[in-house]
């Protein structure tokens, strides 16, 4: 009894400690406002971290650290070291909300790097607008994402012409007509979907038609039924708007169906993941990019060695924009002298970035505009697609 | 079209089968709903694609997984529910203890290996069989055929071992049970270990199938297996291969003649119709009131 | 006889000292302690209740607090349903989401108020309610959780599928703030923080309300035992789906509260993980308390908040206080049984000095 009594005290007292421990700390970031005097240049990092969609949080935390390290070896920015805070949301937006207070009431960090899909993106992005702190996403891709403030940018196309790049390419490139769409049933797959199915609309091609729709939901990884129908509505190419892990799966089953089918996708599912999981039967997927891989420019080539070294993996496109996305706001900072978050919006949007995914330059919107590259997989490598 | 997502079906009950049997098992010894068993699943199949990448060989793999979910399945009753029933707290406490151990086991997961899908063997690829218009894959015959033994496996087991009658023996009555001198505590470790076993088959056979696995397949597979398993008749093992099919047919029906979003639901649909006309399952026994 | 019902109705600690558990002394101080000076206690925790925005100052604390509030109001609910009937329910995010879409679709769509949208909500919820509470009928125990359960998978679906209304996975955006007299209420000008102070003091005090009226007493006879209680004529079916009603009204209004705060709110905001985490608070906090659900609420809400340092292993560690918690405390934290005396009500106190009078009059 007394022994039981003994653990239940500590366990409360634990918690009880840890919660004023929390709050003491949280405090203590708070009265730090006087940044200027900091030593370091904290730019914070939020992202899924833990839960299904880890993999794309920890990527942009990974590159984040790998930039920032680059630049410290350099000698920092304006003088200081640049500290990574990373922060998990989960890819919820109830956790989102809460870090963006965190963040905003923290005050400390120059700017954000993330916020993975775009419906989170956008139920955070308010509350950075109204305290003034830099947004930059480098995987949002709704359109009414940037429109938000002059505080939010994004490292990445906008869906329109993304999915106007896909289209072209399964019409133009591959010369194919009657188009089928699965896509997967989140905010981002229903937005593409319908973009997709609009301007196939506005081609103003009788020919070239959507013959069949499917939606598909998270979570189950039988798309047999959704591809039985796609099949028997006479598709000849497929545009499937999902991660690879949609991407995936789908080639496996509809080529066990329909050996002849194409396959078009986005550029997030541009990843090695895409092909170890595929094997054989992503032969010939395609998708528009603005980062490619196997870029001959050496810049990407040491990115993708370095990368690889010390995480393991090659990186994915989105890593890749996040990449992108660290080093334009760090030159920013630097350029305009200052962390100051009204100095550093304005020179993002002079700043004219060489990374890795070619030259960022952000609009008066903040968003960017980047000629696609039409990549293919062949021989279980990413290839540029002749022209 | 029909008898083909028939077929299809029948091969995705056939592992949601597998899956209710670790709930009926448990349900039928503890009266529990092992809310852990999906993470489980996903954790015997996430191993058996780390073992087999080791190359002892694809079948040492396996069984090395199975034994290692197996014993993850009798550590999560030693350490975390055989105090509770020691204790004799109440039912829904060990419910909740389940959750909070799905919850550990999914996102260590998730730490250790990543939450990406990964790549898993096809094992049983040779083509496909053409019967009429429909099209059979290898993969799914053998999904059926091995379950199928799996399946006979357990019953063999339930009903013709010495340890099965003591299984039900505690089943009927535990503290009965005790004083006949069986060892209730090791009965139900037991069980777990046959649930884990048959978890980690269930997850083999269906990663070979789609060639994925991933940290979170048990989520939704492991609600839906529960369905099955309670739509069949939770503690009765053809009731589990009963419903099984029942949710696997539906559910390819349902994503065909009324779209892949109603998937997920259809399996519930049919539980609360079946539980509302018969409220314990198709082969269910009365009786059973706990939580 | 007399002797006992006049100790019963003594408030004075010494004369029941003798009926209490030894071990249960420290917690009967508390108790005693705290009926004495409920008072100057109240106040004193009104006054830091209403200060407490002023004395943190800080958003982001305050946004946790308002979870930690919108928490606290679902466990209220569903504590109504589990707690005092001893229905599990596995699908209470089924009604949180009923009420955060019904209200903030009308707010979104139609330009309703919050309270007038929240009203329509606890109405839609409560009807629901109603058609969720008829299998109990029929189906008891595990089975009727397990219809529950599968209650909460079905309204995801229809969130997801009835994009017409419900605008499916786009999920509805821009959730107006609710307002009052022209004044904006935002977590930034602690509008949000008192929103939600009121109404879990309101719920508080209707969930009291409840369990101490006959209604309540008969919910906690058919958690006891429902064969003794359709013996003593209570209409079983009746109050089961009664308490059905008033959980999911409580759970809508809390899912209101949680849309308007958020802001935005998908289909996948009310998945299984929901209602097991609203079960969660019910049970850690102590199952049938009401004081027990702040208690559960600010646990869980605020451990993944001042866990954030521990990263990717934060969720594991909450699985692990989950595990804990149930092993050392399976009654929750705040569990325990009330070791003071039963307090009659005014009228049958008066009727038992009667009798007490007539007594000592005829002896």
């Amino acid at each position: 009894m007394n022994r039981k009594r003994a653990i239940l005290v500590a366990v409360l007292s634990t918690a009880a400690l840890s919660l004023l421990a929390g709050c003491g700390n949280a405090k203590k970031e708070a009265n730090n406002t006087d940044k200027a005097n900091a030593d370091t240049v904290k730019i914070a990092v939020a992202g899924p971290m833990t839960g299904d969609n880890s993999e794309y949080g920890i990527g942009f935390a990974n590159a984040a650290e790998m930039k920032a390290e680059e630049w410290n070896e350099k000698g920092g920015v304006l003088g200081k070291q640049i500290e990574i805070v990373k922060y998990d949301d989960k890819n919820t937006s109830e956790e989102a909300t809460t870090i963006a207070q965190k963040i905003v009431s923290d005050g400390t960090a120059a700017g954000v790097i993330g916020h993975f899909s775009s419906g989170v993106c956008m139920t955070a992005a308010p509350i950075y607008q109204e305290n003034k702190m830099i947004e930059i996403s480098p995987s949002a891709s709704h359109p009414d994402y940037t429109k938000i403030g002059d505080y939010i940018f994004r490292n990445n196309t906008v869906i329109e012409k993304e999915a106007t790049a896909s289209v072209d390419l399964a019409v133009n490139d591959m010369g194919k007509k009657n188009i089928g769409i699965i896509s997967i049933m989140t905010d981002w797959g229903t937005n593409t979907s319908q973009v997709v199915k609009d301007i196939v609309q506005n081609l103003g091609d009788p020919d070239v038609k959507v013959v069949a729709h499917e939606e598909v939901m998270e979570g189950s990884d039988d798309y047999t039924p959704a591809i039985t129908k796609l099949n028997e509505a006479g598709a000849d190419v497929v545009i499937c708007c999902g991660m690879y892990n949609l991407v995936a799966p789908v080639a496996k089953q509809y080529k066990a169906i329909n050996p002849d089918i194409a396959i078009v996708a986005f550029s997030n599912a541009y990843s090695q993941q895409l092909i170890e999981l595929g094997g054989d039967a992503v032969e010939g997927v395609c998708f528009p990019v603005i980062f490619f891989s196997e870029s001959d420019d050496p810049i990407v080539k040491d990115y993708i060695e370095n990368y690889t070294e010390k995480y393991g993996s090659a990186p994915s496109a989105l890593t890749s924009q996040a990449y992108d996305s660290v080093g334009i706001l760090l030159t920013a900072i630097e350029e305009s002298g200052t962390t100051d978050h009204e100095a550093v919006r304005d020179k993002l949007r002079e700043v004219e970035y060489p990374g890795v995914c070619g030259v960022t330059k952000f609009d008066e919107n903040g968003e960017i505009d980047k000629e696609f590259v039409k990549v293919t997989i062949k021989d279980g490598k990413f290839e540029k697609m002749a022209e | 079209m029909l008898i083909q997502q028939v077929f299809n079906g029948l091969a995705l009950g056939m592992g949601y089968a597998l899956i209710a049997v670790g709930y009926s098992l448990v349900f039928g010894i503890l009266r529990l709903v092992n809310f852990s068993h999906g993470s489980i699943y996903a954790f015997g199949a996430e191993m058996a694609m780390v073992f087999i990448g080791f190359r002892f060989g694809i079948i040492p793999g396996i069984i090395a997984a199975m034994i290692l979910t197996g014993v993850l399945g009798i550590c999560i009753d030693k350490v975390a529910l055989e105090p509770l029933r020691k204790k004799k707290s109440m039912p829904i406490a060990s419910l909740i203890t389940t959750i909070g151990i799905s919850n550990i086991v999914t996102q260590l997961l998730i730490v250790f290996l990543g939450s990406e899908k990964r790549n898993f063997p096809a094992l049983f690829d040779f083509g496909s069989v053409q019967i009429g218009h429909i099209a059979v894959s290898s993969t799914q015959i053998m999904m059926c055929v091995v379950s199928l033994i799996l399946m006979t496996v357990l019953v063999l087991i339930v009903y013709k071992t010495k340890i099965g009658l003591a299984m039900r023996a505690g089943e009927q009555n535990s503290r009965a049970a005790c004083m006949m001198g069986i060892n209730v505590n090791f009965v139900i470790s037991f069980t777990f270990f046959l649930a884990g076993v048959s978890a980690t088959i269930a997850g083999v056979l269906v990663g070979s199938y789609y060639q994925i696995v991933y940290p979170n397949m048990g989520y939704m597979a492991g609600l839906k297996a529960f369905a099955a398993a309670v739509l069949g008749g939770i503690g009765s093992l053809p009731g589990a291969l009963l419903g099984g099919l029942i949710v696997g047919v539906s559910e390819s029906m349902a994503a065909t003649f009324l779209g892949s979003t109603y998937r997920d639901s259809i399996a519930f649909i049919i539980l609360i119709i079946v539980l509302i006309v018969r409220p314990h399952g198709l082969f269910g026994r009365k009786g059973i009131t706990k939580v | 006889m007399t002797e006992r019902i006049k100790r019963l109705i003594n408030k004075e600690d010494d004369c029941c000292q003798d009926t209490i558990k030894p071990g249960a002394g420290t917690l009967h101080k508390i108790e005693v302690f705290t009926d004495k000076n409920k008072f100057s206690l109240g106040l004193a925790a009104a006054a830091l209740l209403i200060a407490l925005p002023f004395i943190l100052g800080d958003q982001y604390l305050l946004t946790v607090i308002v979870k930690i509030g919108a928490y606290a109001i679902l466990a209220m609910g569903l504590n109504i349903l589990t707690g005092y009937t001893g229905l599990v329910s596995l699908g209470h995010a089924g009604f949180v989401a009923i009420g955060a879409y019904t209200a903030s679709l009308l707010s979104v769509r139609l330009g309703a108020d919050f309270f007038t949208a929240t009203l329509a909500g606890m109405v839609v919820a409560g009807l629901v309610g109603v058609v969720l509470g008829l299998p109990t009928l029929k189906v008891t125990g595990t089975y009727l959780s397990i219809i529950t359960l599968g209650f909460g998978e079905i309204i995801k679906m229809i969130a997801m599928n009835w994009a017409t209304v419900t605008n499916g996975t786009l999920g509805v955006k821009n959730i107006p703030k609710p307002s009052l007299f022209g004044f904006d209420m935002t977590v930034g000008n602690f509008g949000m923080y008192y929103l939600m102070l009121a109404l879990v003091i309101i719920t508080a005090v209707f969930c009291l309300m409840v369990v101490k009226s006959k209604t309540g007493r008969a919910f906690q006879a058919i958690r006891a035992d429902e064969m003794a209680s359709t013996m003593m004529g209570i209409n079983i079916t009746a109050y089961k789906i009664l308490a059905f009603v008033i959980s999911a009204c409580i759970c809508a209004l809390g899912g209101s509260l949680y849309a308007t705060v958020i802001g935005y709110i998908d289909p996948n905001t009310f998945n299984f993980d929901v209602s097991t985490l609203i079960l969660s608070i019910v049970i850690l906090g102590g199952m049938g308390t009401i004081r027990g659900m702040f208690v559960g609420a600010a646990i869980l809400i605020a451990f993944p908040e001042v866990s954030r340092f521990l990263m990717e292993y934060r969720f594991v560690l909450y699985g692990v206080i989950l595990v804990i918690m149930m092993r050392f405390r399976p009654q929750g934290i705040l569990g325990w049984k009330s070791t003071l005396p039963y307090k009659l009500n005014k009228r049958v106190r008066e009727e038992i000095e009667k009798t007490e009078a007539k007594e000592t009059a005829g002896d």
